[in-house]
C-alpha cells in the first residue's frame, strides 16, 4: 500500500510542478456505464500540460481553468472530453468501446481498424496464449485460427510446423514470416508468451505482400506489451505441471513375442527361441518418465507522464519424458515508450534477451524401445546394458554361450537406455533482440516513423562422448584390457584409431546477426466522409551473417567440470578443428500503401512492394521484384438502406488479390568433377599412357529466382443477433507460380545428379470458416463457443516434361514411401495397395507376386494387370497434409469461476506407421500385430505373418484424423484481498484426450516439416504427451 | 532550450537518418546464385578428357560383357553356377527382362556419355581463353565419342530418343544414323591422321578412327558401296598395318600400334588408372586364379576354332584350364572354369582393379572384313577375297577361293566370328547378319524375333512412362 501512495503523490507533485497558472481543482469519479469506478483512467487538459489519472475508486482531482477541455482515455472505453463549467465535481460515465471492430489490428508499416479490415486476418490476444501454458505462443493458438494448421511437437524445446493455407513449395522455406514490433524473428522461442499483447495471422496475399519477398508462407505479426498509463501494475505468474506420454502403444511380451519369433523363423528354417527366458523388459516402461514444466514469470509495468514502461522476467524450464532431457528458457524484456515534445515525438525502444539451456535426449530412442524385444535386459548382472545377443545353440537369449556354442545378433534395435544414457550434450544460446523506433508526428496528419533494430544470436553446443564406455556396453563380452591394448598401437603402425579413444568431446560455436533500418510516413486525412490514409517507406536489411568455429578434441578429463579441450590425458589423437563464416544477405525494399474509404461503406487497398535481394543475380538489376496487391471492401451494414435491419450487426464483404515471394530457396552450384587418380573423368595418354586429369560438369546449374505465389481471396465479415453471433468467412486460391524441384535427372538425360530447377506449379485452395457466439444470461453467467474450420486442397501442376517423378520418404532401409508428380498433392504417398495376405505358395504360384513372395506376407494389386508387381503397380494414395482442420473453444465465466475447453482436429490426411513398416524378423512388435497376425495353422487375411517383407504398402498407411481436446481449464478468480487484485487460480489438462484410429504413438507428425523427408512417417517421433499443470497469478 | 528548436534538431536528425538509405541499392552485395565454381581453371582439353574417362568405368568391365559376349554363342557366363553376376546368368541364359540391370546400365552410360560429350563440345565452342590443344580438333575428338555411343545405343535398342530433342520420342535409326554419321563426318573433316598426332596425343580419336567408325555404320546399315569405300579410305591411308603375330593383337606390346584403329587406354602402372576391373572380371577364378572368372569362352567358339583348324587364333583367344600361359604363368588345371578370355588377360596386372589392358575397339583386321563383306555383297566377290585372305594368311589359314556371293557371304561371317572373338561385337553380328536364331540353336538356346532389339531399360520407362517399348518386351 505504501508504494501505491507514495506514487500517487509522486504524481501530483509532478503534476503540481508543472501547473504555472492560477486554475481551480476540480473532483469527480470516472465509472463505465453500470456505475463500476474505472481506476487508473487518464484525464488530460486538452493543448495543456495538466494531467492525472484516477485512484482505485475511480476518484481523481485535477487543476483546470474554466473553459478548458478535458479528455478521459481508459483502454476499452470510449474515449470523452467534457467542458469545465463553473461546477467543482465532475462524475463522468465512459462508454464501453463497440466490441472488436475498433480493436486494432498490427498489419505492417502501421495499424487498422478491425472494422476496416478488407481481408482474412484472425488476431489472437494475450489472454487466448497464456490459457495454453508452452514455452512459445504458437503452439498455444493451434486450433484458434483457421486455416493456419499447427502440428505440434511435444517434445522440450521443440518448435511446432506452421502451415498458412497449406503447403506451397516442395523445396524451398516452410515456415511464416514472423515480425515482433516491426522487427524480423527468426526463433519464436525467444519470445515469452507471456509478454506476447497480440498475434495477428496475415493469411491471405493481400495483406501479408507488405513483407513482400519473405511472405509466401503467411505472415504472423506479434506485438508485445506495453506499460498503460495508470499506477504500475506488478504481475505474477506461476505454473507447474507434470507430463506423461498420452497414447502408448502396447507391445508384445515375452511369451507372445517368443511364438511370433518362432513362427518366422520356422518359414525360413532357422533357430528356434526356448519358450522359457529370464527376462520379460518392457522398454517403454523403462525408457520414460514423468516430465516435468515449471514456469516463473514477473512484470512491471505502468505509466508516467512522459514514459511507458514494461519490464517482465521469465523462467520456463521443461524436464522430458527422456530421463535427463531438458529445456530452459529465460527472457528479459523491457519495452519503454518516451512521450516527448508534448507527444509530438514519441521513442520506443525494445529490449528482449532470451537464453536456452538444453539436453537434448535422442528420438531414436523411441523406436529402439519399439524395435528391442522384451527377452533383453536393461542391463546384466554385470551391470553392462543389454543387447540383442541370443545363443543359437540353446535359444537363449543370452551373450554367454559354452564353447561350441554360437552368439549371434537377434536384430539391431539397440538398447534405447544405453543411448539415452549416454547423450551427453548441451547446447546454450543466447539471443540479443533490440529496436529503437521513433515516430515524429509532422503534422496532424502526417507521421514519420523509423526503427532501427538488430538482432545478436550466440549458440554453443557441447557434445561429450564417452567412446570407452560405449564400445564396452556394446558388447557385454569386451574387455577393458582389450581396450587399453588397442591404445598401444598393438600392430605398430603408428596409429591409434579413435575408435579407442577414451572420449571426445567437442564445443561447436555459432554466432550470428542481423539488423535493419527502416524509415515510412504514414499520411491519414478525413474530410467530409471520405477517409483516406497513405504509407510509403523504405527498409534495408542485413541478415543471415555469422560464423561457426568447431573444435574437437580426445581423451579430455571426462568429469563435467574438468572437461577442456586443451586439457587431455593422452596425445594419441589428432585434434580436430573448423570454422566457417556465412555470407550475409542484405535486402533492401521499398513500399507503399493506400487505404481509402467512402463513409466506412466502400473501401479500397493497394500495395506494393519492391524488394531487391543480394542472393538472386542473373543479369543487370534483376534481383529485383515488384510485389503488388489490391483489395475491396464492402460494408453493407453501414448502408442507408440496411439502417432499419435490426437483425444484421455487421456484413462486410472483401475480396483481395496479390504477389508474394519465397526467397527462402535452394541454390544451385555449378558443379565440375575433377579429381586426381583412377576416375571416369580421367584419361591416360601418350607413349608412356601418362594420367591425364579431366573434368565433367556434374548437375547444371539453372538460374533460379525467388518462388513467386499469387493469390486471391473472397468473403465476408458478418456479425448479427446483436453481436452475440460473428465471424468470417472466405475461400483462398493460391497458386506457387513457379515451384522449385530437387530434379532427378531421367537415366537418358544428359545429367547425371540432382539440380534445381523451376519445374512445376504448385496450388492450394480451400474455404475458412471462423464463428463465434457470446452471450450472458442474467450478470453472473455468460459463455462464448468459436469453432472454426478450415479446408485446404493441394495439388502439384504443370510440372515440365521429364521433370515429374522426384522421390521422397525414404524409411532408410532402401524403401521409400512418396513421390511428387503432377496432380497430386507435393510428395503424395506412393506405394502398393495390398489385397490380403499370401494364404500358399499355390496361390504366389498363379498370381501376380514379388519374387519374393512368401505365404504370409502381404498381397500386392497388380494394378495393370501385366503380371508383374513392380513400380507401375504403386499408386498415389494421398498426402500427409490434411485437408481440413478445425477448433472448438468453449468458454463459461460464473461468476468467480471460468471454465474453458479447447479443441483441435485435423483430417483427410493419411500418416505411415514406420515403426511397423520398418521391421525384420527379430524385433518386437506391438501386441496387435501379434494378435491378429497370419499363421500357416490359422490363416488370416488382415495382417501378414512374423515372415513378412519390407515394401511400403498401404497396410501401413493410415488415416491420420484425429481430434483432440488441447486444454481443459478451471479458474477461480479471488476476490480482492488487500493489495492483491486480480489474483486467480487455476488448473489445466492439456491433451487429455485424443481420439484416432491411428495404431501409432501420435498422428501429429511434425518431424521438420520437409516434405521430402519423414514427415508424415513415425519412425522416431516424439509422442504427444498428455500434462496435468496447476497455476495461478495474480497483480499488485 | 526552446522546445520548437529542439524538435527541429529532432526532425532534422531523423531526416538525415532516411536520407543516408537512398543509396542503398548500389550497396546491395551480389553473391552469384550460379557458383560457376572455378570453371575459369578449365580449358576444353580437360572436358574432353572426362568423356574418353568414361569408357572407363566399371560397366565395360561387367555389365557391356554380358550385352555383347556372354548373351551370344561365343562364350558363357562362367564363373560359379550360384553367382549370377546379377543378371549374367538371364543374359547367357536368353531369360533377360526390361528389369535387367546390365542392360540398364549400358543404356545410361551410353546416354550420359553422349551428354558430357555435347557439354564439352559446347564448353569448347563458347571457349574464349587459351586452348592448349586446337578446339576445332577437340570437338571432332568429342564428336567421334558421342557418335560411337550412339551407333552402340541404335544397334542395341533400335530407336532411340535423341538427348539433344527429346528424351521421350524414339527417334526413328535412320535418324539416329544420320546424326551419327553426321558427327562422324565433321569428325573426320576435323580430326588429323593417327600419325601426324604428337606422340604426347597417342589414344586420341583419329581421322582413320573415325573413317573405321564410319565404315563399320554404313556395313550396319547396308550401305555397301559406302562402307566399302570408307574402308578403302582407311586401308590406303598409309597409316595401318596387320601386326604379324595374331597372339600379341590384344597384348600390351601392340597397344596403339599399327593395327589400332581405335582402342580404350589403360594404364597399370602407380597411378593407375584402367578399365575398371576389366581383366580381374575376366580373370581366372578359384585357387591361384586371379579374377572372378566371367565371360568364359564357349565350347561352341572352341568348336569353332578347331573346325576351322585355327589354333592360332583359338589360342590367342582361349585361356584353356592347366596350361602355361605366354609369360609363364600357369594356370591352375582345377580352374573353376575350362576356358577364359584369353584377350583380357593381363600379364602385368592380371588381378587388380586398375590394368593395363587396352580394349580395341576398332582394329585394322575389322577393317579389312568390312571392306571383303561390303565388296561381296557388291556383287564384287573376287576383289573381297584380298582383304579377307590379307586376315586370313596372318594366322596361316589357306585363302578362300569361292566368288558364290552366298558361300563368301558365310565364309566372311565365319571370319568375322574368328577374328574378332570375344571382342565385343558377336551378339550385334548375329543379329545384323540374320544368323542369330540360327547360331543360339545350335548353342542349344532359344532366339526370340523380339531379342533383335534390346528392351527399353525398365527403370528409364518408369521415369518416362510415354516413351515406348521395343517390340515384343
Amino acid at each position: 500500500m505504501k508504494c501505491k501512495i507514495s506514487f500517487l503523490l509522486f504524481l501530483s507533485l509532478f503534476t503540481l510542478s508543472l501547473t504555472a497558472q492560477e486554475t481551480k481543482t476540480i473532483t469527480g469519479t470516472v465509472t463505465d456505464t453500470r456505475d463500476v469506478p474505472l481506476p487508473g483512467a487518464e484525464l488530460k487538459v486538452v493543448d495543456k500540460e495538466n494531467y492525472t489519472t484516477t485512484d482505485f475508486d475511480g476518484n481523481f482531482t485535477l487543476d483546470v481553468s474554466v473553459g478548458d477541455q478535458v479528455r478521459i482515455t481508459y483502454l476499452g472505453f470510449e474515449t470523452q472530453t467534457f467542458s469545465i463549467t463553473n461546477d467543482d465535481v465532475y462524475n463522468v460515465a465512459l462508454q464501453d468501446q463497440t466490441s472488436e471492430l475498433d480493436e486494432v489490428v498490427v498489419v505492417g508499416y502501421g495499424n487498422q481498424k478491425r472494422s476496416d479490415i478488407t481481408g482474412a486476418i484472425v488476431s489472437v490476444d494475450s489472454e487466448e496464449i497464456t490459457k495454453q501454458p508452452a514455452n512459445n505462443a504458437i503452439q498455444s493458438v493451434q486450433g484458434k485460427v483457421a486455416g493456419v494448421n499447427i502440428i505440434a511437437n511435444d517434445a522440450p524445446g521443440a518448435t511446432p510446423t506452421v502451415l498458412m493455407r497449406g503447403l506451397g513449395t516442395a523445396e524451398g522455406g516452410r515456415s511464416p514470416f514472423y515480425v515482433v514490433d516491426g522487427q524480423p524473428l527468426t526463433d519464436i522461442r525467444s519470445i515469452n508468451p507471456n509478454d506476447i499483447e497480440s498475434i495477428d495471422f496475415l493469411k491471405g496475399a493481400s495483406y501479408a505482400n507488405i513483407y513482400g519477398i519473405r511472405a509466401a508462407n503467411g505472415v504472423i505479426l506479434i506485438t508485445t506489451k506495453k506499460g498503460k498509463k495508470g499506477k504500475p501494475v506488478f504481475s505474477f505468474e506461476s505454473y507447474y505441471g507434470a507430463k506423461t506420454i498420452l497414447n502408448r502403444v502396447e507391445m508384445a511380451g515375452a511369451d507372445d513375442f517368443i511364438t511370433y519369433f518362432n513362427e518366422g523363423q520356422t518359414s525360413i528354417g532357422s533357430f528356434l527361441l526356448e519358450p522359457n527366458q529370464r527376462y520379460n523388459t518392457d522398454w517403454f516402461d523403462e525408457l520414460l518418465q514423468t516430465g516435468l514444466i515449471t514456469n516463473n514469470s514477473f512484470s512491471v509495468s505502468g505509466a508516467s507522464e512522459n514514459i511507458d514502461y514494461f519490464l517482465s522476467y521469465n523462467l520456463f524450464e521443461e524436464q522430458g519424458i527422456l530421463e535427463g532431457q531438458k529445456f530452459q528458457r529465460g527472457t528479459i524484456r523491457n519495452n519503454n515508450t518516451y512521450h516527448l515534445f508534448d507527444d509530438k515525438v514519441r521513442i520506443i525502444q525494445n529490449l528482449n534477451i532470451a537464453y536456452t539451456n538444453e539436453t537434448p535426449k535422442p528420438f531414436g530412442a523411441f523406436n529402439r524401445a519399439y524395435g528391442q524385444i522384451p527377452l533383453v535386459p536393461v542391463r546384466y548382472d554385470n551391470g553392462r546394458f543389454g543387447r540383442p545377443y541370443v545363443n543359437t545353440t540353446t535359444g537363449i537369449v543370452t551373450f554367454e554361450a559354452a564353447p561350441g556354442e554360437s552368439v549371434q545378433v537377434l536384430n539391431n534395435a539397440g538398447n534405447p537406455v544405453n543411448d539415452v544414457f549416454y547423450a551427453d550434450q548441451q547446447i546454450n544460446t543466447t539471443t540479443l533482440q533490440g529496436q529503437i523506433a521513433a515516430e515524429l508526428d509532422i503534422t496532424d496528419d502526417l507521421m514519420l516513423t523509423t526503427r532501427f533494430g538488430a538482432t545478436k544470436f550466440y549458440s554453443t553446443n557441447r557434445d561429450f562422448n564417452d567412446i570407452r564406455d560405449q564400445w564396452l556396453n556394446a558388447d557385454p563380452r569386451r574387455t577393458e584390457e582389450f581396450f587399453d591394448l588397442q591404445r598401444t598401437d598393438p600392430d605398430g603402425d603408428g596409429v591409434v584409431s579413435t575408435e579407442y579413444a577414451n572420449n571426445s568431446y567437442s564445443l561447436r560455436r555459432t554466432e550470428s546477426y542481423r539488423w535493419n533500418v527502416e524509415g515510412f510516413l504514414t499520411y491519414t486525412k478525413e474530410f467530409n466522409k471520405h477517409n483516406l490514409s497513405a504509407t510509403v517507406g523504405l527498409s534495408r536489411e542485413n541478415y543471415q551473417g555469422g560464423e561457426f568455429t568447431f573444435a574437437q578434441a580426445y581423451d579430455v578429463r571426462p568429469q563435467r567440470n574438468l572437461r577442456n579441450l586443451g586439457d587431455q590425458t593422452s596425445q594419441l589423437f589428432q585434434d580436430i578443428a573448423d570454422g566457417d563464416t556465412f555470407q550475409s544477405t542484405n535486402l533492401q525494399s521499398y513500399f507503399g500503401r493506400f487505404e481509402y474509404n467512402y463513409d466506412q461503406r466502400y473501401y479500397v487497398r493497394g500495395v506494393v512492394r519492391r524488394d531487391g535481394t543480394s542472393d538472386f543475380i542473373t543479369g543487370d538489376d534483376n534481383q529485383f521484384g515488384v510485389f503488388p496487391a489490391v483489395s475491396v471492401g464492402w460494408t453493407l451494414t453501414n448502408e442507408a438502406f440496411m439502417e432499419n435491419n435490426s437483425f444484421l450487426d455487421n456484413l462486410k464483404l472483401f475480396a483481395g488479390w496479390g504477389q508474394l515471394g519465397n526467397q527462402s530457396v535452394p541454390f544451385n552450384i555449378q558443379q565440375i568433377n575433377t579429381g586426381s587418380g583412377s576416375r571416369n573423368t580421367n584419361y591416360v595418354f601418350g607413349p608412356a599412357q601418362s594420367l591425364i586429369v579431366g573434368a565433367a560438369l556434374g548437375s547444371p546449374a539453372r538460374p533460379i529466382s525467388w518462388e513467386v505465389t499469387e493469390e486471391w481471396e473472397v468473403g465476408f465479415d458478418f456479425a448479427l443477433l446483436n453481436r452475440r453471433l460473428s465471424g468470417t468467412i472466405d475461400y483462398y486460391n493460391r497458386l506457387n507460380t513457379n515451384a522449385i524441384l530437387n530434379v532427378r535427372p531421367v537415366r537418358n538425360s544428359e545429367f547425371l545428379n540432382n539440380f534445381f530447377d523451376e519445374a512445376a506449379e504448385i496450388s492450394n485452395t480451400g474455404f475458412e470458416f471462423l464463428v463465434n457466439w457470446q452471450d450472458n444470461i442474467g450478470s453472473d453467467f455468460s459463455y462464448n463457443i468459436g469453432l472454426n474450420f478450415s479446408t485446404n486442397q493441394n495439388e502439384v501442376q504443370n510440372v515440365k516434361p521429364a521433370y515429374d517423378g522426384a522421390i521422397g520418404g525414404s524409411l532408410n532401409n532402401g524403401i521409400i514411401t512418396k513421390r511428387l508428380v503432377e496432380g497430386e498433392p507435393v510428395f503424395a504417398w506412393w506405394m502398393y495397395e495390398t489385397d490380403g495376405i499370401w494364404q500358399s505358395q499355390d496361390e504366389i504360384d498363379n498370381n501376380a507376386s514379388l519374387g519374393t513372395a512368401e505365404p504370409g506376407h502381404l498381397r500386392y494389386v497388380d494394378q495393370n494387370d501385366d503380371g508383374i508387381i513392380d513400380d507401375r503397380d504403386k499408386t498415389y494414395q494421398g498426402s500427409y497434409i490434411p485437408t481440413f482442420n478445425y477448433g472448438i473453444n468453449l468458454g463459461i465465466n460464473y461468476k468467480s469461476f471460468d471454465f474453458s475447453v479447447t479443441g483441435f482436429g485435423v483430417g483427410g490426411n493419411y500418416v505411415y506407421n514406420g515403426l511397423n513398416s520398418v521391421y525384420n524378423i527379430g524385433n518386437n512388435i506391438p501386441q496387435s500385430m501379434f494378435d491378429n497376425r497370419w499363421t500357416p495353422e490359422n490363416g488370416g487375411n488382415t495382417v501378414p505373418g512374423a515372415n513378412r517383407d519390407n515394401e511400403a504398402s498401404d497396410f501401413y498407411l493410415e488415416k491420420g484424423d484425429y481430434f483432440r481436446i488441447n486444454n481443459i481449464t478451471l479458474g477461480y478468480t479471488l476476490p480482492e484481498i488487500s493489495i492483491i487484485n486480480n489474483a486467480r487460480l487455476y488448473v489445466t489438462l492439456q491433451n487429455p484426450f485424443m481420439f484416432t484410429q491411428y495404431s501409432g504413438f501420435t498422428p501429429e507428425l511434425n518431424q521438420n516439416g520437409d516434405p521430402t523427408g519423414t514427415t508424415g512417417i513415425e519412425l522416431s517421433a516424439y509422442p504427444t504427451t498428455r500434462s496435468f499443470i496447476v497455476g495461478a497469478s495474480f497483480k499488485l | 532550450m526552446n522546445i520548437k528548436l529542439k524538435l527541429g534538431i529532432f526532425y532534422a536528425s531523423i531526416a538525415c537518418c532516411l536520407i543516408s538509405c537512398d543509396d542503398y541499392v548500389e550497396d546491395v552485395e551480389i553473391v552469384d546464385s550460379v557458383a560457376e565454381g572455378s570453371e575459369e581453371n578449365f580449358e576444353p582439353a580437360d572436358f574432353v578428357t572426362g568423356v574418353y574417362g568414361m569408357h572407363t568405368d566399371f560397366v565395360y568391365a561387367f555389365p557391356y560383357l554380358g550385352i555383347t559376349d556372354m548373351i551370344s554363342d561365343n562364350s558363357d557366363k562362367g564363373s560359379s553356377p550360384g553367382d549370377t553376376g546379377a543378371d549374367k546368368n538371364l543374359l547367357d541364359g536368353l531369360t533377360y527382362t526390361s528389369t535387367a540391370p546390365s542392360i540398364r546400365d549400358m543404356w545410361t552410360q551410353w546416354y550420359k556419355t553422349i551428354g558430357r560429350a555435347s557439354q564439352a563440345i559446347e564448353f569448347t565452342q563458347l571457349y574464349e581463353g587459351q586452348s592448349s590443344a586446337p578446339k576445332e580438333r577437340l570437338i571432332g575428338e568429342a564428336k567421334f565419342l558421342r557418335a560411337l555411343n550412339y551407333f552402340w545405343l541404335v544397334r542395341a535398342f533400335g530407336p532411340v530418343p535423341i538427348q539433344s530433342q527429346d528424351l521421350v520420342r524414339r527417334a526413328p535409326e535412320e535418324e539416329v544414323y544420320a546424326l551419327i554419321e553426321q558427327d562422324l563426318n565433321d569428325a573426320i573433316a576435323a580430326l588429323p591422321l593417327k600419325n601426324d598426332y604428337a606422340s604426347q596425343d597417342i589414344g586420341r580419336a583419329t581421322k582413320g578412327s573415325a573413317q573405321g567408325l564410319l565404315a563399320k555404320v554404313y556395313l550396319y546399315q547396308e550401305k555397301w558401296q559406302e562402307a566399302a569405300d570408307m574402308a578403302n579410305t582407311v586401308m590406303t591411308s598409309g597409316q595401318y598395318d596387320l601386326e604379324p603375330d595374331y597372339a600379341t593383337v590384344w597384348r600390351e606390346s601392340t597397344e596403339n600400334g599399327p593395327e589400332s584403329v581405335f582402342e580404350i587406354q589403360a594404364r597399370g602402372e602407380q597411378p593407375a588408372h584402367g578399365v575398371n576391373q576389366y581383366s580381374q572380371v575376366q580373370g581366372a577364378r578359384g585357387a591361384e586364379g586371379w579374377g572372378w572368372g566371367f565371360n568364359t569362352p564357349s565350347q561352341n567358339l572352341e568348336d569353332a576354332f578347331n573346325a576351322e583348324g585355327d589354333e592360332i587364333r583359338r589360342d590367342a583367344t582361349i585361356i584353356f584350364a592347366g596350361e602355361t600361359l605366354w609369360d609363364g604363368r600357369q594356370v591352375n588345371p582345377a580352374a573353376a572354369n575350362p576356358r577364359y578370355n584369353e584377350k583380357a588377360y593381363s600379364s602385368a596386372n592380371a588381378g587388380q582393379s586398375d590394368g593395363d589392358k587396352n580394349i580395341r575397339v576398332l582394329r585394322f583386321a575389322e577393317i579389312l572384313l568390312i571392306r571383303a563383306e561390303a565388296l561381296n555383297e557388291l556383287g564384287q566377290s573376287a576383289a573381297a577375297l584380298t582383304p579377307l585372305n590379307r586376315v586370313r594368311t596372318r594366322v596361316d589359314l589357306p585363302n578362300v577361293t569361292t566368288t558364290d556371293q552366298g558361300q563368301l557371304r558365310r565364309v566372311i561371317w565365319k571370319e568375322r566370328r574368328l577374328e574378332l572373338a570375344m571382342e565385343h561385337d558377336r551378339w550385334f553380328d548375329l543379329i545384323r547378319t540374320g544368323q542369330a536364331a540360327e547360331a543360339m540353336a545350335a548353342d542349344g538356346k532359344t532366339f526370340e524375333p523380339r531379342m533383335n532389339l534390346f528392351p527399353i531399360p525398365n527403370e528409364q520407362l518408369l521415369q518416362t512412362p510415354e516413351m515406348t517399348q521395343n517390340p515384343g518386351w
